[in-house]
């Protein structure tokens, strides 16, 4: 039997992908909360103003 | 309870049921548009395969059941698209949805009318494919038990999720998307199923994928009865 | 309303951070290099403990589809769908590190094996899900489509794993015994089964974490359209 094969490329790809798609959905959570917020703070003053009226 | 002095003694439940399987086929028999459509998609296809393949004699052999199967799920998807299309546009469904009856009568009505539909476009795909390919073992009583099988599954879901994608914006693309990861497990049983009776297996071979199709049958109709009330509430 | 961060959030976000960075650790230089295969072993450990999460993200999609069409509480709905996004977002790491491991083992970076086969239907299913909602703007139909499409789906992906089962499987089996011919099959040993274990338990925590902030994502977007909505009237 020889020793184990070398296979440390794909055990790096394996985590880079692991990582990368983790990050990549928590920055998609973090931007859209963003947004969202945004979106409300918007439509809140909007609706301020029309409460003025 | 039942007053009307039918000589069949049926349940409301089973004559809400029988009058819309009659509404559509009557429909159906006075434009004949559905299974046109249906049709002509279904040659078009087989002529699709024949050059695209290239069905010589002996590759048609072990792909005759996979061609047959893709040719029969299309055309029930333009089917079952069309059909309940229809009662949205026409309103027939809002109308049949204020009436106090059963709404999984309506379910089964419905989906019955389209697997008569599915089973009349293989009823004549069948021949017209034995005849364009010289090919007369088509007619093995296995291949027809897996084709009613396969159709009533095929119907049991299509009806379901057709019944929620005419309601969307994206009615038009919808049903395909929706419904084909879901037939996976049929048209794989299908297809295998038919090659086996095809190519000549036994019985006792092939009845795993039968039973799989019988429990597919069993499980979606079961589930379709149970979730049906919930895409059809207003 | 609950737009402030909750304590026990901020709480779970560290945890979560802390305990990848050791189940990371434990993995790179804790767990013994296996002796045929090498170093792409080591992609097992997180490899599972995905396929885990994606699972229970989809049973929490089903439980919340039927908890919604017996409540039409919009909560399940939201509930639902975040199990069906952190689900997808799993079951692709799944799927993906499968492949790269399958590469050097079994020499090719696809086959139709039943679990991998099975586990990309699933993310077709739940694609096919996102799209069903797209379609539809009242949220209450939405909701309503979506429980049942996230029902019916579920039921279809055992039926699709017995389909393609009937076909010969070559995926190990590690956990349970069943085929030590299958290539590819391992046993483990102490230090290995402990880092295995532990990162099961790193990715539950991960993922009730992720699903809890993709919950308050939901609440806060049915919040802006309820605004929407009233300036629209």
């Amino acid at each position: 039997m020889e020793g184990p094969a070398n296979t440390l490329n794909y055990f790096i790809a394996g985590y880079v992908v692991i990582f990368g798609i983790m990050a990549g959905y928590v920055t998609s959570l973090a931007v859209r909360w963003n947004n969202l917020k945004q979106d409300a703070a918007v439509l809140e003053e909007l609706k301020e103003k029309e409460g003025e009226k | 309870m039942n007053t009307t002095p039918e000589p069949l003694q049926a349940t409301p439940f089973l004559r809400v049921m029988f009058a819309v399987i009659w509404k559509d086929l009557s429909a159906e028999w006075r434009s004949r548009e559905l299974l046109s459509a249906m049709l002509v998609f279904a040659l078009i296809v087989i002529f699709i395969f024949n050059f695209a393949l290239e069905l010589d004699p002996k590759s048609r052999a072990g792909i005759t059941a996979g061609v047959l199967w893709v040719t029969f799920t299309f055309a029930g998807t333009i089917g079952l698209n069309r059909s309940l299309a229809m009662e949205k546009d026409r309103g027939c469904l809002d109308g049949l949805l204020l009436a106090p009856v059963d709404r999984t009568a309506i379910y089964f009505g419905k989906m019955i009318a389209n697997l008569i539909f599915m089973l009349v476009v293989a009823a004549i795909v069948l021949p017209v494919y034995a005849v364009l390919y010289n090919n007369f073992h088509l007619f093995h009583p296995g291949l027809l038990l897996v084709i009613v099988l396969g159709s009533v599954g095929y119907a049991a879901v299509g009806t379901l999720l057709a019944t929620m994608t005419v309601q969307t914006r994206t009615r038009d693309i919808l049903l395909p998307i929706l419904l084909f990861p879901l037939a996976i497990p049929l048209i794989v049983a299908s297809v295998k199923a038919s090659s086996g009776f095809l190519g000549g297996q036994s019985w006792s071979d092939l009845r795993d994928w039968v039973n799989l199709l019988v429990v597919y049958d069993v499980v979606f109709i079961a589930a379709a009865f149970m979730v049906f009330d919930f895409v059809v509430e207003e | 309303m609950a737009d402030k961060k909750p304590g026990l959030l901020t709480g779970l976000d560290i945890l979560s951070v802390v305990l990848l960075l050791v189940v990371t650790g434990m993995v790179f230089f804790y767990a013994p290099l296996e002796a045929v295969m090498g170093a792409v072993q080591k992609v097992f450990y997180f490899h599972v403990a995905t396929g885990w999460v994606g699972m229970v993200g989809f049973l929490l999609a089903l439980a919340a589809g039927i908890a919604y069409l017996r409540t039409k509480d919009m909560k399940w709905d939201i509930a639902g769908v975040a199990g069906v996004e952190i689900g997808m977002v799993f079951m692709l790491i799944n799927i993906i590190t499968g492949s790269i491991w399958a590469r050097p083992i079994w020499n090719t970076w696809w086959t139709w094996d039943p679990r991998l086969t099975t586990a990309t239907i699933m993310e077709l299913v739940y694609a096919a899900y996102l799209m069903l909602r797209q379609g539809l703007e009242e949220p209450e139909k939405r909701a309503r489509f979506g429980a049942v499409y996230a029902i019916i789906g579920f039921i279809s992906v055992p039926l699709t794993f017995l389909s393609i089962r009937i076909f010969r499987t070559i995926h190990p089996v590690v956990i349970g015994g069943g085929d030590p011919g299958a290539e590819g099959s391992f046993s483990m040993t102490p230090k290995m089964l402990q880092t295995f274990m532990f990162s099961l338990v790193v990715f539950s925590v991960l993922a009730v974490d992720l699903i809890w902030h993709r919950i308050r994502l939901g609440k806060l977007g049915e919040k802006v359209e309820a605004l929407k909505m009233e300036l629209e009237s």
